[in-house]
């Protein structure tokens, strides 16, 4: 129910403040209980692969999804569960992808985060960091062709990505095609098991972009209003011209690499510090000060989600698995040029 | 401006690529140098002039530039990118094989990309400038790998690629590109994935693709006035790989040399083998050999250079032996 | 036991955090597990009653183990999804059929008894597409005896093959009948061991005196044959036959006799011919030679033999080398009975002595000269005797 109501929003009615906080909040509460759904699947075994959450990032997610427009591109992370959902991407998307549903968007072919519907412009990444920049560029230089204005695309990637070399080779490009490219850095200090000591030498990651020649601007990824602006202002000035905007948020990784991992290595300073601060509880103390929520109110949007998500779980598992005997196992769309190999035959 | 007439090999590149533009709005090339410059080989020559805003100059990424035409493909374009040498594509392995060659199979959504990679070595070009490496492309699913041999393949082939709807690795032979000519350009021609009779023959089998078919008929020639009559099969297409008519030359001949500029391991002349070894064991009077290149890279100097790939010579001495069993 | 991170394959029970008959939620904490790399919990899969666990404390289970049972409300399980009954598994029976006893056996490469490579110096081969060749026209390597190889070390090439093939279609031809194509291939195949002969003339005197006053008459080959029978009765080594590297017993001492019919030999047996007198094997013998003659010999009749007689006198031969049977080992041949002069010592001179030939062919590799040769003079011995027989 919860999802209906918001999709059938364009994006341009949400206006900052009240109406934008509580929409953004109550992405994030959903994407957590989501997270905490699927963190439960896998350690009842019922999952295959990896897990991969987005606890404590779910702010400055959040604040990409809703901001950009249905219209625009987006390439998620790993950790963007709620960027996602605000996006349009459904629950069930997500769900299928993980229990690997014959009814999911990637099929069964592919599973976890690795899900997308390109031709809406939700790009589904592949496994190499930084590598889905370079896409985004290529959708918006393809609609400069077309002649469509006034579109964005958002690549959010981590600290860790910002070492690639198809990062550095994407920003580059983007600056110099001077594309409408928003580029979100992540910064939650650790990449798998390293920190950011051993990722970058420069002091901060926002130093990068005076060698591409674009624009910057810091934020605390704890702080969803801070998150909603910086982002707001970023996806403006892009839209409006102004060539790729690089925005470096700071907050902290909450939960594992991936559900397999305890993450022993995070320094028990940073999850007392600030920057520790869970992000969704920092929101619900904002809406309760300003007075745009209650705790009751919290609960019902808690149940409410917990429900839908339960739906979607229950549903999903009654759902067909691929069936290998009938797969098309065929890696090009042109018929007459698939190779049949003997050893294919079965 | 030389006198002689006739169509370059590189002639017919740029025609197809100059009709493609020509003819189909959603069709642009993205490349270094390919734009005011007209390309390092001149294969875009005037054609950014011609089509304004349609033939971009990229920055030295190839790993943005195959993104990128990812992402216009995604869109609904149909980008030719040009490498500036096969060799380089490396650097881009990564998009081309797992963000290009798997967007259809895990998204259903087609990848109609063009790559064209200046492939094959010309005396002096050195390791980095001489490369075939179509073997390593042909090896991840999703892709489709072209080696044309001649103008009117270079032409014809390279527009049904850009019409294709699936990623195309398009090798063009840089040796080819000035020493090979034809009086015009092909009105018709055999589709892509099916390989090509380049020379009739009763005693062996040589197949084939790109700059060694031209040394496999000059090896022809050469046995010709020794009594045998050599059969020359012009692979074209890689991958798919043609079977069918390599299975059946080898019906009529009994004997099988694979030809191939690239190194030996796991190359387009082992595929081959592989296959008529296991579909056509029967048809074989011999046990069926390749020739390569040394297992180095390519060397420098052009004594060295000549040695190290299959020559007319080299091919007629293999196919000798052959024929002796 | 759910998945438990890269390259872990079993954790240990460390804590059962609730106890069977407890209410439970869904994804309340139930089990505390262990592996080398960190602490986790297994979490409920829906709501409901603990009935047991299966799992015990301080034991490791692997990755996918039934570790515990809950009792749940078919709504609870409705509501989950769980109700499923079929496995989200594909069926791996359709992969592949599992084999019949489960073991696979391991091949352990060698060289050793291998033929030389194809291509080494010196060797030839027959090509694949040759053999192909050769079964479409039903050819066997005998039947290229005749072809010479062009190839390398005298390879009979598919082109030497073709142009005989086309030698052969321009003379003139007729089709074998299918004896003579039985024979053929027997004889071939016999002919892969290496036969040896031997010889001795035998003094038929003993039988033609015999023969005057016996009725029914025996004839000299039914003699040698109930002579063999006996002889190999006394010693069933000469007809056993060689297998890789054990010898094959024969059981019964069934002997076989070659019958010439239409273009080719029948060889009907006598059973058990060590048991039976010569007399009483005269009448059998009788029926059996017409029988063969009409080619109407029951199907018991014929296979089975341990050793074959052939009568090669009666074309008027003396001598010849007879070929035995693939699965025999043994074959005595007879040739045409003559007078010959032979020096009786007692009278100081040549005096005329009716004699055969008697010949025994057989497979090298299972006796060598002697033992034919012993054999040879124990049934010249009891054809001396044919009164015994």
């Amino acid at each position: 129910m919860l999802q209906t109501v918001l999709d059938a929003r364009p994006a341009e009615e949400i206006v900052a403040g009240r109406e934008q906080m509580l929409a953004a909040y109550r992405f994030m509460l959903l994407a957590r209980l989501l997270d905490d759904k699927f963190a439960a699947l896998y350690r009842a075994g019922k999952i295959h692969g990896g897990v991969f959450l987005g606890r404590g990032q779910e702010a400055l997610s959040v604040a990409v999804g809703l901001t950009l427009k249905r219209s625009d591109v987006f390439a998620p992370l790993i950790r963007d569960a709620a960027g996602r959902l605000a996006f349009g991407e459904t629950i069930l998307d997500g769900v299928r992808t993980y229990l690997g549903s014959a009814l999911g968007p990637m099929r069964g072919r592919d599973g976890n985060i690795h899900r997308g519907r390109p031709r809406e412009g939700l790009l589904p990444m592949i496994s190499h960091l930084g590598a889905m920049i370079s896409v985004v560029n290529g959708m918006l230089l393809a609609r400069r062709f077309k002649k469509i204005s006034g579109t964005v695309g958002a690549a959010c990637v981590g600290d860790g990505a910002t070492s690639t070399g198809s990062f550095h080779e994407a920003i580059n490009q983007a600056a110099v095609e001077k594309l409408p490219l928003v580029l979100v850095v992540a910064n939650n200090q650790y990449a798998y098991s390293t920190p950011t000591s051993r990722q970058f030498a420069c002091d901060s990651l926002e130093e990068k972009a005076v060698g591409y020649g674009i624009e910057v601007q810091s934020v605390d990824g704890t702080d969803l209003s801070a998150c909603l602006k910086i982002i707001g202002e970023a996806v403006s000035r892009a839209r409006a011209g102004a060539g790729p905007q690089m925005v470096v948020a700071q907050l902290l990784r909450l939960c594992g690499h991936g559900e397999h991992d305890p993450a022993n290595y995070v320094d028990p300073k940073l999850k007392n510090s600030p920057l520790g601060r869970d992000c969704l509880k920092v929101a619900e103390e904002f809406l309760l000060r300003q007075k745009w929520a209650d705790e009751s109110q919290f609960a019902v949007w808690r149940s409410a989600a917990q429900h839908e998500i339960e739906e979607a779980v229950a549903q999903v598992q009654r759902e067909p698995s691929p069936d290998p005997f009938v797969e098309e196992w065929r890696a090009i769309s042109t018929e007459r040029l698939g190779e049949m190999h003997r050893e294919n035959e079965s | 401006m030389k006198a002689d007439a006739g169509i370059t090999y590189l002639d017919a590149i740029r025609e197809a690529q100059a009709h493609a533009l020509r003819d189909d709005p959603r069709v642009f090339i993205y490349g270094q140098d390919v734009g005011a410059f007209g390309g390092a080989f001149k294969a875009t020559k005037n054609l950014a002039q011609e089509f304004p805003g349609r033939v971009l100059d990229s920055p030295i990424s190839e790993d943005a530039m195959m993104g990128l035409a990812v992402g216009t493909a995604i869109e609904g374009l149909r980008p030719i990118i040009e490498m500036q040498f096969a060799d380089f594509s490396t650097v881009g392995f990564n998009q081309i094989v797992n963000q290009a060659a798997t967007l259809f199979w895990r998204t259903n959504i087609p990848c109609p990309i063009t790559v064209r990679l200046p492939f094959g070595g010309t005396s002096g070009s050195g390791p980095f400038h001489s490369q075939c490496i179509e073997a390593i492309y042909a090896h991840y699913p999703g892709l489709i790998v072209l080696t044309p041999a001649t103008v009117e393949d270079a032409y014809s082939m390279l527009l049904e690629a850009i019409a294709l709807d699936d990623p195309v690795i398009f090798c063009e032979h840089k040796f080819l590109y000035y020493h090979l000519k034809a009086e015009k350009l092909p009105s018709e021609a055999l589709p892509i994935g099916k390989a090509r009779i380049a020379r009739e023959g009763r005693d062996l089998t040589i197949v084939t693709y790109s700059a060694m078919v031209h040394e496999a008929l000059e090896a022809a020639r050469e046995l010709s006035s020794e009594g045998w009559e050599i059969e020359v099969v012009d692979l074209r297409s890689v991958k798919p790989l043609d079977t069918d008519t390599v299975v059946a030359s080898v019906a009529r001949t009994g004997k099988l040399l694979c030809v191939g500029e690239a190194w030996p391991w796991g190359g387009v002349t082992a595929e081959i083998v592989a296959r008529v070894t296991g579909e056509g064991y029967g048809l074989l009077d011999a046990p069926p050999q390749r020739l390569n290149a040394k297992d180095t890279p390519v060397p420098y100097h052009p004594n060295l250079w000549a040695a190290h790939r299959p020559t007319a010579r080299s091919v007629a001495a293999a196919a000798r032996n052959l024929l002796r069993q | 036991m759910p998945q438990l991170g890269e390259s872990i394959a079993e954790a240990n029970i460390v804590a059962f955090l609730v106890k069977p008959g407890d209410n439970v939620v869904a994804d309340q904490n139930l089990i505390e597990i262990e592996t080398n790399k960190a602490t986790m919990t297994v979490t409920s899969p829906c709501s409901g009653k603990i009935e047991k666990f299966s799992a015990q404390l301080n034991e490791s289970y692997a990755v996918g183990a039934v570790l515990g049972q809950i009792e749940a409300t078919k709504e609870e399980a409705a509501r989950l999804g769980l109700d499923v009954a079929s496995s989200k598994i594909s069926d791996t029976d359709r992969v592949s059929k599992p084999d019949g006893n489960g073991s696979h056996t391991r091949v352990q490469p060698t060289v050793r008894g291998l033929p030389v490579p194809a291509n080494a110096a010196g060797a030839s081969y027959l090509s694949p597409r040759l053999k192909a060749r050769m079964t479409e026209l039903g050819l066997s390597a005998a039947d290229l005896s005749g072809v010479a190889g062009s190839g390398a070390a005298g390879r009979v090439t598919v082109e030497d093959f073709e142009k005989f093939i086309a030698q052969l279609e321009k003379q003139k031809t007729s089709d074998a009948s299918s004896m003579r194509v039985a024979v053929a291939d027997a004889m071939r195949r016999s002919w892969t061991r290496p036969i040896a002969h031997v010889g001795m003339p035998v003094c038929l005197d003993p039988l033609f005196a015999f023969r005057k006053i016996a009725r029914p008459k025996p004839g000299p080959a039914l003699c040698a044959l109930r002579a063999l029978a006996v002889a190999l009765a006394e010693n069933r080594k000469p007809a056993g036959r060689l297998v890789g590297s054990k010898i094959v017993h024969p059981s019964a001492i069934d002997i076989g006799f070659a019958v010439e019919a239409e273009d080719g030999v029948l060889v009907p047996v006598i059973r058990d011919a060590d048991k039976k007198l010569l007399k009483d094997l005269i009448t059998p013998y009788n029926e059996l030679v017409e029988l063969a003659r009409e080619r109407k010999l029951p199907v018991n009749a014929t296979g089975g033999s341990i050793a074959t007689v052939t009568n090669f006198g009666t074309f008027g031969l003396e001598w010849a080398t007879p070929i035995p049977l693939p699965e025999q080992t043994l074959v005595l041949g007879m040739g045409a009975a003559r007078h010959e002069p032979r020096w009786d010592s007692s009278k100081g001179q040549f005096v005329p002595v009716m004699e055969a030939n008697l010949t025994l062919s057989f497979d090298h590799r299972v006796l060598d000269g002697g033992a034919a040769g012993r054999l040879l003079q124990r049934v010249s011995e009891l054809m001396s005797k044919p009164d015994q027989l």
